[in-house]
């Protein structure tokens, strides 16, 4: 069972964490994000995804729809994105425009928890991780 | 600029501002310790604007988020 550890900012009102995106040259980006149980997919800010490659243009429809801007209006599938540790390979993400004002520019949503147990150790500020299929397995 | 800053010293001399960090150094978690800031804006189109620079790059804002989760951001458009 691989459990893994990462620790967060208790004084954040969210739960930010850092993971590592890497593309299909072998470059990796580092990019910040927030754990959102509102979140049914995870989703990528356009202005990453853009400027690292993975996606050719921004969609100019969804800058000029006010109120609209979280509106999610694509997919992609990303080869590589590490996060807590975990590296998950061919990850379906919603590219999506973002609030400059978030301050990030990823949203891990809901189908980071189907694939991973995930315990919230609040008090220590510590994330425990572990893949759903190997548990009940020993180390 | 191709000093190596710590990721609090980032925070001190650019507020509020989005940085492009290359040669970075991250912790035991992922979190940025210190880096080399090539580009920093208050404005994320400057920042994110192309050319990208070929090489791992680190993507941090400074600021505080107002992230409040999608939900209420709906409703704060009428979305809802």
């Amino acid at each position: 069972m691989q459990e893994n550890i990462t620790s967060y900012d208790t004084n954040k009102h969210h739960i930010h964490i850092d993971m590592i995106v890497t593309n299909p040259k072998g470059i990796n980006y580092s990019v910040a994000g927030i754990l959102d149980t509102g979140a049914p997919r995870t989703e990528f800010s356009d202005h990453f995804l853009v400027h690292t490659g993975f996606i050719e243009t921004k969609s100019e429809k969804v800058n000029l729809k006010p109120g609209l801007q979280t509106q999610k209006y694509g997919k992609i599938t990303l080869p590589s994105v590490t996060i807590c540790h975990h590296k998950i390979n061919f990850f379906e993400v919603f590219v999506s425009h973002f609030e400059p004002s978030w301050g990030i520019d990823a949203l891990v949503g809901l189908d980071f928890f189907r694939r991973f147990r995930v315990t919230i150790d609040y008090s220590n500020g510590i994330l425990l991780t572990t893949p759903i299929g190997t548990l009940g397995q020993n180390s | 600029m191709d000093k190596k800053m710590t990721w609090s010293d980032m925070k001190t001399k650019f507020p509020d501002e989005w940085l492009l960090i290359t040669d970075f150094k991250l912790d035991k978690s992922g979190h940025l310790v210190a880096g080399v800031v090539e580009r920093h804006s208050r404005k994320k189109d400057e920042v994110y604007q192309l050319p990208a620079l070929n090489k791992p790059t680190a993507f941090r804002y400074t600021g505080e988020s107002t992230f409040s989760g999608l939900r209420d951001h709906a409703r704060e458009h009428n979305i809802l």
